[in-house]
Formats: structure tokens, C-alpha cells, sequence
């Protein structure tokens, strides 16, 4: 019987237990055999040390939005850290781990002491089994993998080549004892009796024409980079962003592009204002801390009207707060943060595909209407793998400004136009001398503190932006779900979305009508199609991931209505089942007030 | 009876299981634990014969779901293997290295297939029904209209031949000395209970006993049994029912006192204060007998667990029997075992 496989698995382990490396070689596999994949890790901010590393992936056959809020299958490689989880996993699912630990273990330290009655045990001697397969006991995270493919019968090819691609660039021998060991799991996996009721059926024939591939968000961001022609990009590393110069310091030399490291973000931003200036496709990327200090600069930006990209990942804050978890705290500087009327445009995707999208699309906004753009995504979004299906042609748009028709002696560099966006030169252009400062200034930009000057070059550095919502080739809300009216409505931003969406589907099988819409830009507000999809939603929930409810009050204060907020701060996604509860809730009050009425 | 009690159960039989829920009814805040070696929750192995009519799923055979479990706030530890008991730390140790403390113990590990040493050798080509998985692998490995050969034929063969018969196989069985274990019958009450046997649908092999076994390369689990007499009958599978031997390897150096099960009072209490024993694993003082004897079958073993939960509760309660030893032959000619019975 064809069924639909929605599955998710995570692999628990200390620092140093091979956890991320078998969890990314599972989801490729999975991914080349033709799942739609959906992966998050988490491993600890330390570098060294025996922190915990979990590895969770959710295999499907049809697309998926977020994590599930639970797991199938768990895998021990570390009980200490595995036992706190094992909460997560769904009753019938099953748990794998080590039945031979090196050493002997506490009363209660032995992961098979805090199996729910409704859990399915897997007890296998993982370490000597990775012994007699390699003759050390390293491997037995690949022990753990192949017994998990041979148990689920997936294809082993699959796996082998997912491995022979991780270590392609390590001696021959990593390879070798790798596969060794994943294949004695296999063999053992395949010889259990399979108890739980965790189905992987064969995935169905994939409906999109393009290839499949496993990308993070921080990935996505770079191919959205490169595909737009990005050439200059200036950074300074910080988690969870500096997987993006990481990645470009690798890529933009062979694209023709250069990268430079620079001492700090300060540094950073102004080179990257120097560059956009300067007329090259420039970008940093940053997480909060770095923004804080990036805000300045980017009001010369402003002021200046110079097209810059900035990528900024959120982790919890403030200050160095939680640099490994995820937090949807940095709207409000991303939007507001700074002095001075330094309105910019900031653009948060909801997905793995939406984050090369939009780093595509941000240069070409940046370029058109001559401002600093901001991406804005999350931890979460950064390291999360989605299996992507990219088009092979580029999309994205090469240069495109308005340029100045009539350069020389009366080149007016910020001429009041009547879309606000003025002529641009860029140094060197033949008769595009003019002066462009911090200052408030003229339309050539002569620095000028009048009155009239100051409130007119306002309204333009504003009103310009206005058109940035109709920018084509890129969604800035969609609605899903039911059409027309519904009873609840989730409004939310940025990573968060997955899981809104997963609890509709949810709420909507339950038979609650409701609909669910992403904002993707967030400066400025598309305030037009939110009232459209607010006058059609009975009750409005905007769950986000920070404590103050900070797109809530942006929402609001665009459209002054009343909504509900569903602020989580914990560090972790949100929780599926407890949106899918909060719209029951929802629901079931506007039914009362309905029956009443 | 102080409330952090930590009663630990070994095993997750009839017995375990019927014990630690009379524990909790009588001690509402005590700490239960039943240790499993198996993987799965409390089943009724009593029905694994249906597997040959279809009922192939383990959920089916579940005597509670796992809720049951955590209303009444009992821990299951299943794949754990005890190797060894040390009463004077009152610790169990686990194969995984961990070790349990327990302030009340019940030994109800049961029993595992006797096997005679002659044939010792030869497990590997035979298949137990001891579990739920071995139940489907021979379900599995008998063609339809194939030949199940049993060996001994004791009551749990000859319920399980019952139902293969009427799944529309073959029953070859080879005669033993233990045929009917655990009943005692005389020589003219064997003629007798043989008849009732083939009237059932069984073959009845009486050719000696089983010499050697053979594998039919390229069939699987196809094996041939050589009998003394230098015959040899063919079938899909060999499974062995020449009954069952108390579980008590892991008791090697704990001092219990033990026979070939462990040696109990009525009471169900072995020589130490804080350790009863109950279901298949035990032997029970019978003063009627002089003896220390097992009582078998469903109806035993749960009283046996009733009575040792009392007693480890701060009741006193006595063991007897109410199951009756015959065999009887039915109005139309087959066999039945009081011990067939089960609620
Ligand atoms: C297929 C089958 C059919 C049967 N049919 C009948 C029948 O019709 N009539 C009849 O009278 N009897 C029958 N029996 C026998 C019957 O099952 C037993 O009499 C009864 O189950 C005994 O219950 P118990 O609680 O003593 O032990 P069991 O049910 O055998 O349970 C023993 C438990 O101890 C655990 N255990 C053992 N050793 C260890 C260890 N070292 N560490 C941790 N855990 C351990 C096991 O995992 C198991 O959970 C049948 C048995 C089988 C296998």
C-alpha cells in the first residue's frame, strides 16, 4: 500500500561522538534517494568539550514546512544527553542505543531505564560491534547509522555513496572504516525484528523537472549570492552567519568575486557601503551583536543612498546571550535600529528556497532604490537543511539603476524625482563628480542643514521605498490554506512560518477553517494585503520567536488592529502542537461568541 | 511500610506482570519496577499460535496498552538482561553494566525451552515458539499445506499442533519420553491420549528418537530428521517441545537456594527475607507431597504472583493449587489440558 512517509528521526550525542557528521551523511541519503528532507542540528556553542549534539532530520515524501515536534526514531550515542530527549519520541517509535556502554554506568544513567512503556527498544552493542567491523571502537556512530538503514530497509547504495562523498577528501582509510561499520549496523539493523511502526515507504516520482539538493539556509544565501553576481562581500565571523562568509570565502574567488575579513563589523559594513558605492554587488553578514554595532554605518547608507546587502542570522540575545540557539529578536533593530529617520528595506524569508530568493532579489532592490537592504533570517533558518529544487537558468537581474542620463556640470546625484529614486553615478563615470556624505545635503548633494532641504530629502529617502513592495520575482506575503473567510488566522515572519503552516494543516484536518499568511518584507510593510488577510480572519495569531511579541507590535502599528501574540522565548523552535492547541482554542472562542450571537 | 519501597520484579510474565499490579493496589506510592529481557510490553503468549491464522501483528497480543504502564506509575525496563544478583547489596547487575537496587525482589523469570543434550548440537536447525518473533519467523517458514515436524510434545506442541492442523498443515510428531509434559501419565493412559492425538489430525512418529538433524540445502528452514531406527521424515520446520527449564543462570552465585528452580515456601519466599519467587521459575514446598514441586499453566502462575504480592505487601498468603494435573480426553475423542486454559 502506497503511503505517505512523514517521518523524523534525531541522533543524539556528546561533542566529538561523529552525531552531526552521521546526520548529515542520513539526510543526503535520503535526499538522493528522492525524499523531500527538512534537518536541523543543534550542537553546543563550545568548541571543545562534551557538549550535546543533536542531529534531526524529518524525511517525507511530500513537502514539508518545519521540524516535527516530535521524533519516530531516536539514537542514542551518548545516554546522558539522549535521556532528556527521549520524551520526543512518539509511542511506538523507537529508540536505538548502545547496549555494551565502555564503562559502568550509575543506577539510572543507562538510557534503557527511561523508555516510556509505549517506546520500542533497539538495544545493540554499538561498540563492539564497530570494533570487529574496524578494529576501533570510533566508528560506532556508523554503526548506528547502517542499523538504522538496514531496520528500515532503505537502499544501502544510497548510503555508501552519501559516505564516499563526506570523506572524498580524506585518506582513503576514513572511508573504508566507515563503510565497514555502516555496513555491520546495516546488517544487524536488517536482521531485527522491526517492532515500531515507523514506515519508510519508497518515495514517489518527483513531480519537479530540477535537481535535487540539500542546502541550509546559510547555503541558500550563498548560492543566492553568487547567482546574482555578488562581488564584493566583507565580513566578520560570528555564529550562526559566518557559515555564509565561510562559504563564500571558498566560492567568490572562483566566480571572480573577492572576500575580505575584516577586523570587526564596524569595519565590515563600511567597506561594504565603500564597495556598494563604489558600484560593486557588496554584502556583509552578521548575527544581532554584529548588528548593533553595523547600525550606525548603515544610516550613512541611508543617507548616502548607497545599495548594500546585509545578512543578518538571529540567535538569542542579548549581548553574547545563547550564540547555538535560535531567537526572532532582532526585528526591531533590523527595522528601527539606528538614529535618525534611517528607514531601509529588510526582507526575511520563511524557507530554505525563500533565502536564496531573497539574497538574489536584495541586490537587485538594493540597487534600484539605492538603500541597504537586510536579510533577516534565524539560527534556525541558517542551519536548517530542506531539500531545494533549483532552476538551472539565474533569475536574478544583472545591474540595473537608473542611471544618469545627463552627467556633467549640473549632475544632480539626489534629485527629487517623482518616484524618489535619483540618476546614479558611480566615481569614475565621466561628469558624475558629486560629493556624497553623512550630512543632510542638496539634490548634488552639497551638505545643507535648511529646513525645507531636511524635510523634503526625508520624505524622498521614505517615499521611495514604497515601490519596493511591488518589486517583481518575489513573493512579499502569501497566503495559504483556506480561502476567503476563515475563523483563525496565523500571521507571522521568518522561520517561524514552517511550523504555523504545519498547524494549519493540522487544525484545518480537525476541521477548523483557518488560513495562514507570511510577511516577507518587513520594511516597508505590505500593509495592503495583510488588512485584506486580516478583514478575512475571525481571530488573528502571530506566533514569532521572542519574548516582547516584536513583528505583533509591528503589525499592529501598521495596521492599528488587534491581534493575538504567541511569543515563545525558549531557544528552540516553536512547538507545532502547541500552535495547533492555540488555534483549537481560537476557534472554539469564536464558535461560542458565534453561537451566541 | 515505608512509601519510597523500591519493589523490583523480574520478569514480565504472568506472573511479574499479575504481581506488580496487586503490589500497586496495596501500595499506592511504592516504587515498582518489572525488568524484561524482551523487548516488548506484557503479551499473551498463550494466543502466539494464531499467528498461523493470520493475527501477525504483536499490538494484537498485548495483554495492557502502555498506558496501563503509566496510570499506575509502574516502570517497564525491557531489553534489560540481569546477569547476577548480590543479596547483600540487594543489587541486581544488568549485561548493559548498570546495576539496580531493589528493597523487595520477586524472581519470576519463568522458564525457556528444555532442549535433551544429544541434540544440543542441533538448535540452530530447530525453532522454538518461545516469543513472538520466533512465532512469525516459523510461521513464516511452513508452506501452505507443509509439514511442521514437532519433537517431545509437550502441552504447549500439542496447542500449538491444534491450530497448525486447522490452518491446513501437516503435524509430524516424534515421540518422547517427555510427551505431555508437564502432565504425568501412565504407560496405558499414553496409549490413550496417542489415540486421542491422531484424532486430531497428528502424525504420530513412534520410530525411536531423533538421531540427527539435517538442512535441505537451498530451502531455508527445510530440514530432515534421522530417527534412531535410520528413517528420516521431511519437513518445513523443526521445532523442539520437550517442555521447559527454569530461568535461573543469573542466580549462579547468590546464594538463593535452588533445585532445578528455585526452592520456595508456600509463601513463595526463598531462603532470603526480602525474596519470593513465583510463575515457572519456582519450585514450592508441598507438604502433602514432601516435596518441592512446580505447578504449571496460566491459572498457577497468576495466583502464585497474587500470593507473593501480599506477602511482599505485609500480608500473609499461602499458595495452592485449584488447576487440575489430568489430561482428559473430550466427547469427541481429542486431547485437552487443564493448562490450555487462560482468562
Ligand atoms: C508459545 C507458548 C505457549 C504456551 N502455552 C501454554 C499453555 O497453553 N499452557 C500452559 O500451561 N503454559 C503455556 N505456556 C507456558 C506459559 O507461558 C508459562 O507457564 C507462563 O508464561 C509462565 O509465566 P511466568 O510469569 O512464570 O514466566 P514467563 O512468562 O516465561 O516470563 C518470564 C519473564 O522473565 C524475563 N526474564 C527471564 N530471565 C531474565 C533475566 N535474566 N533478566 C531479565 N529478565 C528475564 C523474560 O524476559 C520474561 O519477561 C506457553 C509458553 C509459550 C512460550
Amino acid at each position: 500500500m502506497a503511503y505517505d512517509t512523514d517521518i523524523q528521526i534525531s541522533i543524539c550525542g556528546s561533542a566529538g561522538d561523529g552525531t552531526i557528521a552521521v546526520g548529515d551523511i542520513f539526510k543526503r541519503a535520503m535526499a538522493h534517494i528522492g525524499y523531500r528532507v527538512i534537518a536541523f542540528d543543534q550542537y553546543p556553542a563550545e568548541i571543545r568539550g562534551f557538549g550535546k549534539c543533536i542531529a534531526r532530520t524529518r524525511v517525507a515524501t511530500s513537502r514539508v514546512y518545519s521540524m516535527k515536534g516530535y521524533s519516530d526514531v531516536l539514537v542514542s550515542l551518548n545516554d546522558l544527553h539522549a535521556i532528556p530527549h527521549v520524551g520526543e519520541v512518539r509511542n511506538y517509535g523507537a529508540l536505538i542505543y548502545d547496549s555494551a556502554p565502555m564503562s559502568a554506568v550509575a543506577e539510572g544513567a543507562h538510557i534503557s531505564g527511561h523508555l516510556k512503556p509505549g517506546h520500542i527498544p533497539y538495544a545493540l552493542p554499538m561498540r563492539e560491534v564497530s570494533e570487529l567491523a574496524t578494529g576501533a571502537n570510533r566508528s560506532r556512530n556508523f554503526v548506528a547509522l547502517g542499523f538504522v538503514a538496514g531496520l528500515y530497509q532503505l537502499p544501502q547504495d544510497a548510503f555508501h555513496h552519501a559516505i564516499a562523498a563526506k570523506f572524498e577528501s580524506k585518506a582513503a582509510a576514513v572511508t573504508k572504516s566507515a563503510l565497514a561499520a555502516f555496513d555491520s549496523g546495516f546488517e544487524a539493523g536488517a536482521a531485527s525484528y522491526q517492532f515500531d511502526d515507523v514506515r519508510i515507504d519508497a518515495p514517489r516520482g518527483r513531480k519537479s523537472t530540477h535537481e535535487a539538493r540539500m542546502m541550509t539556509g546559510n547555503g541558500a544565501i550563498v548560492q543566492g549570492c553568487l547567482d546574482a553576481g555578488i562581488e564584493t562581500f566583507f565580513g566578520y565571523p560570528i555564529t550562526p552567519a559566518t557559515g555564509i562568509m565561510e562559504h563564500l570565502a571558498v566560492e567568490m574567488p572562483r566566480h571572480g568575486g573577492r572576500l575580505v575579513q575584516t577586523e570587526d563589523e564596524i569595519a565590515a559594513i563600511s567597506a561594504a557601503i565603500g564597495a556598494g558605492y563604489a558600484g560593486s554587488r557588496a554584502a556583509t553578514a552578521t548575527s544581532g551583536p554584529g548588528l548593533s554595532l553595523m547600525t550606525e554605518m548603515m544610516g550613512l547608507g541611508v543617507m548616502a543612498e548607497v545599495p548594500v546587502v546585509i545578512f543578518v542570522s538571529q540567535r538569542g540575545g542579548p549581548s553574547t546571550g545563547l550564540p547555538t540557539k535560535t531567537e526572532q529578536s532582532d526585528l526591531n533593530l533590523a527595522v528601527w535600529g539606528g538614529h535618525g529617520d534611517a528607514r531601509r528595506i529588510v526582507l526575511a524569508p520563511t524557507n530554505v528556497e525563500g533565502c536564496r530568493r531573497c539574497a538574489g532579489r536584495a541586490f537587485e532592490i538594493a540597487e534600484q532604490f539605492q538603500v541597504p537592504v537586510i536579510v533577516l533570517v534565524d539560527l534556525y533558518l541558517s542551519n536548517r537543511y530542506e531539500t531545494v529544487f533549483l532552476q538551472d537558468e539565474n533569475e536574478f537581474l544583472p545591474k540595473n539603476w537608473k542611471p544618469a542620463t545627463t552627467p556633467g556640470a549640473g549632475y544632480r546625484r539626489y534629485e527629487l524625482t517623482t518616484d524618489g529614486v535619483s540618476p546614479r553615478c558611480i566615481p569614475g563615470e565621466a561628469g558624475g563628480i558629486h560629493t556624497a556624505t553623512g550630512l543632510e545635503h542638496d539634490e548634488y548633494g552639497n551638505p545643507s542643514d535648511n529646513s525645507g532641504t531636511h524635510s523634503l530629502m526625508t520624505q524622498k529617502r521614505h517615499e521611495k521605498l514604497q515601490a519596493a513592495i511591488k518589486h517583481p520575482g518575489i513573493n512579499f506575503t502569501k497566503r495559504f490554506g483556506d480561502s476567503g473567510k476563515v475563523e483563525v488566522g496565523l500571521l507571522t515572519w521568518g522561520s517561524s512560518f514552517g511550523e504555523a503552516l504545519e498547524a494549519m494543516l493540522l487544525a484545518q484536518q480537525e476541521g477548523i477553517r483557518c488560513a495562514a499568511m507570511k510577511v516577507v518584507m518587513l520594511s516597508p510593510f505590505p500593509v495592503r494585503s495583510v488588512l485584506r488577510f486580516y478583514k478575512d480572519c475571525q481571530q488573528i495569531l502571530v506566533p514569532e520567536l521572542n519574548y516582547t511579541g516584536q513583528f505583533a507590535k509591528l503589525l499592529t502599528s501598521e495596521i492599528a488592529l488587534p491581534v493575538t501574540r504567541i511569543s515563545h522565548a525558549t531557544g528552540a523552535p516553536l512547538d507545532v502542537a502547541n500552535l495547533v492547541e492555540a488555534i483549537r482554542r481560537a476557534a472554539r472562542k469564536h464558535r461560542r461568541r458565534h453561537n451566541a450571537a | 511500610m515505608p512509601s519510597s519501597t523500591h519493589h523490583v520484579v523480574l520478569g514480565n510474565g504472568i506472573a511479574g506482570n499479575h504481581a506488580a499490579s496487586v503490589i500497586r493496589e496495596r501500595e499506592p506510592d511504592s516504587r515498582i519496577t518489572i525488568v524484561s529481557a524482551g523487548a516488548l510490553l506484557f503479551y499473551n503468549r498463550y494466543d502466539l499460535p494464531n499467528v498461523f491464522r493470520g493475527r501477525q501483528h504483536w499490538v494484537d497480543y498485548l495483554v495492557h496498552p502502555p498506558e496501563y504502564y503509566e496510570s499506575r506509575n509502574i516502570t517497564l525496563r525491557r531489553k534489560t538482561q540481569v546477569t547476577e544478583l548480590d543479596t547483600r547489596t540487594q543489587t541486581l547487575s544488568l549485561a548493559h553494566r548498570e546495576t539496580l537496587h531493589y528493597d523487595k525482589l520477586l524472581i519470576a523469570t519463568g522458564g525457556h525451552a528444555y532442549i535433551p543434550e544429544r541434540l544440543l548440537d542441533y538448535t540452530k536447525l530447530m525453532l522454538g515458539f518461545h516469543n513472538f518473533i520466533v512465532a512469525m519467523q516459523a510461521q513464516k517458514s511452513v508452506r501452505k499445506g507443509g509439514t511442521v515436524i514437532m519433537l517431545g510434545g509437550d502441552v504447549m506442541g500439542i496447542d500449538l499442533a491444534r491450530t497448525v492442523i486447522a490452518t491446513g498443515h501437516r503435524v509430524i510428531l516424534v515421540l518422547d519420553s517427555r510427551t505431555f509434559w508437564p502432565h504425568e501419565v501412565t504407560p496405558s493412559e499414553r496409549v490413550k491420549y496417542l489415540q486421542a492425538l491422531t484424532n486430531m489430525g497428528v502424525e504420530v512418529q513412534d520410530s525411536g528418537r531423533v538421531e540427527r538433524i539435517e538442512m535441505i540445502s537451498g530451502t531455508g528452514s527445510a530440514r530432515r530428521v534421522f530417527l534412531e531406527n535410520g528413517e528420516h521424515i521431511r519437513g518445513d520446520v523443526v521445532m523442539p517441545f520437550y517442555g521447559l527449564v527454569p530461568t535461573v543462570d543469573f542466580l549462579a552465585t547468590s546464594g538463593i537456594d535452588m533445585e532445578r528452580g528455585i526452592l520456595v515456601n508456600p509463601q513463595l519466599q526463598t531462603v532470603r527475607d526480602n525474596i519470593w519467587a513465583a510463575g515457572d521459575v519456582c519450585q514450592i514446598w508441598s507438604a502433602k507431597h514432601n516435596a518441592y514441586r512446580f505447578f504449571y499453566g496460566y491459572r498457577n502462575v497468576k495466583a502464585m504472583g497474587e500470593v507473593a504480592a501480599h506477602n511482599m505487601t505485609g500480608k500473609k498468603a499461602t499458595f495452592t493449587s485449584t488447576v487440575s494435573e489430568e489430561l482428559v480426553i473430550n466427547r469427541d475423542g481429542t486431547l485437552y489440558s487443564p493448562y490450555w486454559e487462560y482468562d
